[in-house]
């Protein structure tokens, strides 16, 4: 293939149909470009399909996720289902995009909205995921409350006793993540609220290092959970879990507050996996590769102000949403909109160039 | 025999258990001041006391003592509050700290 061949200067791809990649997408149609969506599952929505509510307000995760498909069909973005992107190799000024030796298709533009993937929780031995069925990740929560699980313990315990570990696999450089996710703080008070409504006699317990409760209305979220559902804040990270009476779990911790060992028994623990990149960008030449992470790989590098969405070395490569590192729903949204306008001023200076 | 000296003497248990209940008249406490609950261990009560400078009280430690459920040392130093109320005018989360000392200083046994 070479340069001359290739036209589609105005098709816009974009690698992923979870939040930033519908929301790109919806903020180029509305410009008028042509867009199209590659995603590797067969359904759209990314990780807010597994979301049962959402913080700060509660609003269900089904109703945010339902408003943006239709807004998608509502302009007939072409979506191309069950096509996971592993290489992209630029052509004249463009892009072929590939799935191993299949190509499948072309652009003058891609942005990357490849979104995130959850820490491995395995990897804390210590809190025994995967060892103990009591164990659960905040992910695994919100499929609790979205009844697609049930819960770790019998329906008769009426006064269930749940500790919930902050920062698990986050600020640990011993597990290659050195950041903080940022949004685990005010999930984990999300659900320890959700789960004293749902048991209002239940000790909950969440152990943190600090509380990083950077958004709007997070912090008014915090003091209504110790003051109005009584949610207990240990500030210790937890040691190990190990068996303890019945089915319960015996874990340990240091109240470094009050500078001494405390010890308890739980029904349930759940574990704040954080945010950890979902593929290494390995950028050559005239090609780009998504591979699998490595340790300590980080997330897509930017360049230029904070929120930029160009990739580093790539021209007509931007990266949209999670990819970039951890972000809120507001935040990928505010983040979809700048991305579009420079993906607009990028297309742009390929015209004057091409009329000069 | 003199029993052998390892220097080291067997102290009580100093772990916390918090499965342990909360103590009844720890939680009468707690719902007679509800804002107690607010306490989010800042410090700034501590560090305006005039009290703290020569005794051992401390308001945001005596809300973690009482819920480790260590009433007779919280009555004891909440004895020491002068009722001068400065804590109570920088708490930033707003906690009558005046009310619920008087509730944990009655925690201690009355003085003979
Ligand atoms: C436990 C938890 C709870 C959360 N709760 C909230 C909340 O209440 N409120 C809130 O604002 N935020 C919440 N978030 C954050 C929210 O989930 C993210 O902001 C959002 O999902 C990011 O969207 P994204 O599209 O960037 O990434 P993702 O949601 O990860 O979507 C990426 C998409 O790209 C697809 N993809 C990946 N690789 C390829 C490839 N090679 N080819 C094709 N497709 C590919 C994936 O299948 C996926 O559909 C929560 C996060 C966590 C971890
Ligand atoms: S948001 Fe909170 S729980 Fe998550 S990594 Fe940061 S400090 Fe830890
Ligand atoms: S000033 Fe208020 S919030 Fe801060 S430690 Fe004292 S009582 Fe708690």
């Amino acid at each position: 293939m070479n340069a001359s061949e290739y036209l589609p200067k105005d098709e816009v791809a974009i690698i992923g149909g979870g939040p930033a990649g519908m929301q790109t997408a919806l903020a180029l149609s509305e410009r008028g470009f042509s867009v199209r969506i590659y995603e590797q599952k067969e359904q759209l929505g990314g990780h807010l399909k597994g979301w049962h509510h959402l913080f700060p307000h509660g609003v269900a995760a089904s109703d945010l996720l339902g408003q943006l498909k239709e807004q998608v069909l509502a302009r007939a973005v072409p979506l191309h289902l069950g096509q996971s992107v592993d290489r992209l190799q630029k052509v004249g000024a463009g892009w072929v995009l590939w799935q191993g030796e299949r190509p499948l298709g072309r652009a003058g533009v891609v942005v990357l909205a490849n979104g995130f993937a959850l820490f491995d929780a395995r990897r804390k031995e210590e809190y025994g995921y995967g060892l103990y069925p009591s164990v659960l990740t905040a992910a695994d929560l919100e499929a609790v409350f979205r009844k697609e699980q049930p819960w770790p313990f019998g329906s008769d315990r009426m006064a269930p006793q749940v500790g919930f570990v902050h920062c698990v696999g986050s600020r640990d450089l011993k597990c290659g993540s050195p950041h903080c996710s940022k949004l685990c703080c005010v999930t984990a008070v999300k659900q320890a609220m959700a789960v004293k409504s749902l048991f209002p006699e239940a000790q909950v317990y969440c152990f943190y290092m600090d509380l990083r409760m950077h958004g709007l209305e997070y912090e008014e979220l915090y003091r209504k959970a110790q003051v109005d559902y009584g949610v207990r804040f240990i500030r210790g990270r937890l040691s190990e879990a190990a068996p303890g009476q019945g089915k319960r779990l015996h874990v340990k911790a240091e109240d470094t507050l009050q500078g001494r060992p405390l010890h308890l028994q739980l029904d349930m623990l759940v574990l704040m996996s954080g945010m950890v990149p979902a593929f290494l960008l390995e950028q050559q030449e005239r090609a780009v590769f998504l591979k699998e992470p490595v340790f300590g790989s980080g997330f897509v590098p930017v360049q230029g102000l904070l929120a930029a969405g160009s990739v580093v070395q790539q021209e007509g490569l931007f990266a949209s949403g999670a990819c970039k590192g951890p972000a809120t729903l507001p935040e990928v949204f505010a983040d979809a909109a700048a991305v579009a306008r420079e993906v607009e001023q990028y297309l742009k200076s390929l015209k004057a160039v091409a009329h000069a | 025999m003199p029993k052998p000296d390892f220097g080291f003497a067997f102290a009580p248990n100093r772990a916390l258990d918090l499965s342990a209940p909360l103590l009844p008249e720890v939680q009468v406490v707690l719902e007679t001041e509800p804002s107690i609950r607010a306490c989010m261990a800042c410090g700034q009560c501590a560090a305006v006391c005039t009290a703290g400078a020569f005794t051992p009280l401390a308001f945001y430690r005596l809300v973690l003592q009482l819920r480790g459920g260590d009433v007779a040392a919280v009555g004891e130093r909440a004895r020491h509050c002068m009722l001068c109320g400065k804590c109570q005018m920088t708490c930033p989360r707003g906690v009558n700290i005046r009310n619920a000392v008087l509730l944990m200083a009655a925690l201690a046994p009355p003085k003979p």
